[in-house]
Parts: structure tokens; sequence; C-alpha cells
């Protein structure tokens, strides 16, 4: 939910975020190092410790995951995946799933309620409970099928980047549980340095194609993930080149400023239209049956 | 055509023959005419009841421009699954609608020659042809159930996005909301030329009556088919 001690740099359904601007602070993100994951699931675990989430009932898929996929009560899944192909073999990859907390959200351009989904200062993005109406508009606008609606209440639930810890100075519950080192936590641009090193370590150790997953279509996202097949993020679950849908876009930006403009122009058109041309009415008015209004 | 009053007398109790006119369409009391019978008008108004509803539960999620209509029906939560039934008791009603004047609604000869910028101008002379309804009002009526028939759709989709993919999805909001720009500008049209255009025809919507000046002005053929009056 909407920290105090944050300021808001966006706010859903509002013309400008609730921030001053003045507090400068700079983005943090995650880092997953997919090559040194061992699957142990211990992120999951903090996940649901530190934000107090019921057990979720497992589902056996045919893999080592937890969940077929995330839910209000799971924010945190590690996607275990089995790709087979003709130039690597078997591939068993396993990522960490969460939202990706992207510089540009789509969840908060498609949400109506204001101020339901805010992305703080720092670059998290949030949901406020207390304001999300359940519309689930914002899985229309996410471009990785993260938000998730509570049974019930039907409010979305996802990854809050543990903004409660952050905010505070700690890191995020997942990071702290991570026993190899393959998540970290910090200010983006650091991370970014960290993640080139590793994918250069990567292809010097044979994996040409190594890359880090920060997509540019959603302005970058706050979580990096580096993928030993770097040309291949579906392989992993990623979605290739994800952008806000276009739809979403021109629903906010086109067809909203052009409906003002029609709503008005009906109503002063009306008026107008009766100051050029008056009532119709006939000839004969005294015979006229109570039609005044 | 109001009840015959003899000064001290009791006034005569039952229906005036007015009064059981209003029950039945296109019938010639003196100088009314009823236009439409009580049937016509409940329903018309039920529409528009739950079309207002529906409206107004809309606009607060549709922009925050419009976020203080939420408070009349106690909040944006409460607006998010309200106007989803009013939404669906709007479709229910305005098919009922649909079906109850739709021998009245089919395009005929006459309406070729209808040109909604001429029609505006308010002339004096309508074109003669002109019957129980017009080709502007015929269009408004194929809108409402078009439009209506789409914005049902989509709305049903918004209703219960997580079961639908995101193609159904993104296509809905934009077809939802253009239906709904479609919607509002008709709709003041409607109200406007239904008023202060063109004074006796919100009365034909309340009472259900006209006067023969008002049908010979507007609806010229329909008003020789009621009355049998050739001139």
């Amino acid at each position: 939910m909407a920290l105090q001690g944050l300021e808001i740099r966006r706010s859903s359904a509002s013309l400008r975020g609730g921030g001053t601007g003045l507090r400068k602070m700079p983005t943090v993100a995650k880092y997953i190092d997919t090559t040194i994951c061992i699957g142990c699931k211990a992120c999951e675990v903090a996940c649901q410790e530190w934000n107090d989430l019921p057990n979720a009932h497992t589902a056996q898929t045919g893999t080592y995951q937890t969940l077929p996929t995330m839910t209000a009560n799971f924010w945190n899944l590690i996607k275990f995946r089995e790709v087979e192909t003709p130039e690597h073999g078997l591939q068993w990859l396993m990522r960490k799933d969460q939202c990706m907390h992207c510089d540009e959200p789509g969840c908060l351009e498609a949400c109506p309620a204001p101020g339901a989904i805010v992305q703080y200062v720092n670059g998290i993005v949030d949901v406020d409970p207390e304001r999300c109406i359940g519309c689930g508009l914002c899985e229309t606008g996410c471009p990785f099928d993260v938000p998730r609606y509570a049974q019930g209440t039907n409010k979305m639930a996802k990854c809050t980047l543990c903004v409660d810890r952050v905010s505070v100075g700690l890191e995020p519950a997942c990071i702290k549980a991570c026993p190899t080192g393959c998540l970290q936590f910090g200010d983006k641009a650091s991370l970014v340095e960290l993640a080139k090193h590793r994918v250069d370590q990567l292809q010097a150790d044979g994996f040409a194609q190594a890359a880090y997953y920060d997509p540019q279509g959603v302005g970058g996202t706050g979580v990096i993930t580096v993928l030993k097949h770097g040309d291949h993020p579906e392989w992993y679950g990623l979605p290739k080149d994800p952008t806000v849908p276009t739809t979403v876009s021109v629903w906010k930006r086109v067809i909203h400023p052009i409906g003002f403009i029609a709503m008005a122009a009906a109503v002063f058109g009306a008026i107008g239209h009766f100051m050029a041309f008056g009532p119709k009415k006939p000839k004969d008015t005294s015979k006229e049956s109570g039609g005044e209004v | 055509m109001s009840e015959l009053r003899i000064p001290g007398a009791t006034p005569v109790a039952g229906p005036t023959a007015i009064q059981v006119a209003r029950g039945r369409e296109d019938v010639v009391i003196g100088d009314e005419i009823v236009r439409h019978r009580l049937a016509s008008r409940v329903i018309h108004w039920v529409v528009a009841v739950f079309f207002f509803g529906s409206l107004f539960t809309g606009m607060p999620i549709w922009s925050p421009v419009f976020g203080w209509m939420a408070y009349f029906f106690g909040g944006l939560s409460v607006c998010r699954w309200l106007h989803a039934w009013l939404g669906v008791a709007f479709a229910a009603a305005a098919a009922v609608m649909a079906v109850v004047w739709l021998k009245d609604m089919v395009f005929d000869k006459a309406d070729r020659k209808f040109n909604v910028l001429e029609y505006l101008k308010f002339a004096d002379r309508e074109d003669p042809e002109v019957g129980k309804y017009n080709a502007g009002q015929k269009f408004f009526f194929w809108m409402v159930v078009v439009t209506g028939v789409v914005i049902l759709l989509s709305g049903i989709v918004l209703w219960w996005p997580t079961y639908f993919n995101q193609a159904l999805r993104s296509i809905s909001i934009l077809l939802h909301d253009i239906c709904f720009i479609g919607f509002f500008a008709a709709i003041v049209a409607h109200i406007y030329l239904g008023t202060a255009a063109e004074p006796g025809t919100f009365h034909s919507m309340t009472r259900g009556t006209v006067t023969r000046a008002w049908a010979k002005l507007h609806h010229p053929r329909w008003y020789r088919e009621v009355t049998g009056d050739r001139r």
C-alpha cells in the first residue's frame, strides 16, 4: 500500500504524480542471474513470510514449479522450463518471476482509480488496495501478465519490491534469502554494470548469446535478468519485446481527448443550434397542448 | 379534451375519453392525437433511467475528471459493480424497447430524401411524406440497437477480464469507449430535439399526446393517416 515515507513519481488516473519532485532518489532494481539460480525457492518462502501471505496449495505441473502461475497470494514464483533444441540439446531453465516494476508501467496507465497504482520516486510500482476498485484493467495494461486479483474483494495484488523494507533501508525479502548470490538489490545503474560484467563473463565462457533483460519498450524494468540465452527470452517465459499494449495507449492518449472534444461539441452544438435556429413549433401556437418545457 | 364541469355540481366520475385513448396509439380525440401509448412511454423511461445510471456510474471510471459523480453512488468501487449491473439492465430494457418499436422503425422510401443538415435548418416546410418517425429518429433507434449490442458485449469482457485473452480485452476497451462517446453525443442531441428544440415533443413522452398542429408540422404523413385529413 502507498507509503507516506516515499514520494510518488506517478499515480494512476491522475494528471500528475503525488510528489513534489524535490526529494531525489536513485531508481532501485532487483538483479536476477538465472545462470546461478539453483531453484531452491528460498525467495518464494521469504516472500510469503515477509508479506504474511497464506500457504498456497501447490499444484503438480510435471516440473518442480510450485504453482502453474502466480496468484494474488503468491507473488514470487520460480518458473521451471525445459527447452529442447537441436543446437543446445535439453535446457533446464529456471527464472524467478514477479512484477517487473516497469519504468513506464502499463498497469498504471490503464488503471482508472486515482492513486490505486503508484510509482514511487525510486521506481517501485505499488498498488494501494484501499483505492483499487478491482476492475482488472491493469491486467490488460501489463505486458508481463503479473496482476492477480484476490478472491472475494477482487483487489489487485502483486510484488511490492518490499517497498516497506526498502523505504527503511533493508533489501527485499527474496534478496535476503537467496543463498547463491543470484539475487542482488541496489540502485539500478550499478546493477546494470554488474549485469554487463556478468554477461562478459558468460560470453567468455562460451555463451555467445548471453545478455541481460531490461526491455526498453516499457522504459526498462526494475528487474534486470541475466540470461545465458539472451537471444531467446521467451525460453524463460519472458516476452521478447514487451510494450504497453497499443490499444491502452491509444485509448488513454487519443480516444480520451477526442471523447472530451466530442462531448463538449455535442453540448455546445445543441446550445448553438438553439440560438441560431430556435425552436421549431407549429405556426398556430394557441392550440399547443402543454408542450412547453 | 377536459371533463365537462358544471359549477357547483360534482365532477363526473370515471375516465375521460382521452384517458382511455392514452392506452392506444394513433387515436385522435378532438385536438389531441395519442402518439405514445402508456406501455411505450414506460419502456422509454425505464431505458432512460438505466441509461443514465450506467452513464453516471461509468463516467467516473472513464476519467477522473468525472470522479465526483462516483460519490453519488457510494464511491468508485460501488460504481465498478453497479455500472455492470445497470448496463445489463439497460441492455435488457433496450431490447424490449427495440421489439416494441421495431415495426415503426423500418426505413422506407421517404427516408431516402432526408437530409439532416437541411432538417436542422428548422425550415417551416417538412417533407410531406414523413411518417410517424423521420429518418433521423429511425437512425437514432438503429444506432441505439447496434451500439447497445457492441457496448454490452465489450462490457461483458471488461466485467470479467480474467476470463478473456489480452487481445479481446484490449479491443473491448476501445469499442466500449467509442460506443460511450457516440452514445453521449447522440443522447445530447436526442434530449435537445425532444425538449427545447421542438416544443410539444416532450409532452408526447410524458402524457402521450400531441396536438394536431404538432403532428401536421413534424410528421405530415402520419397526421394524414391518423386523422384522415387530406390537406
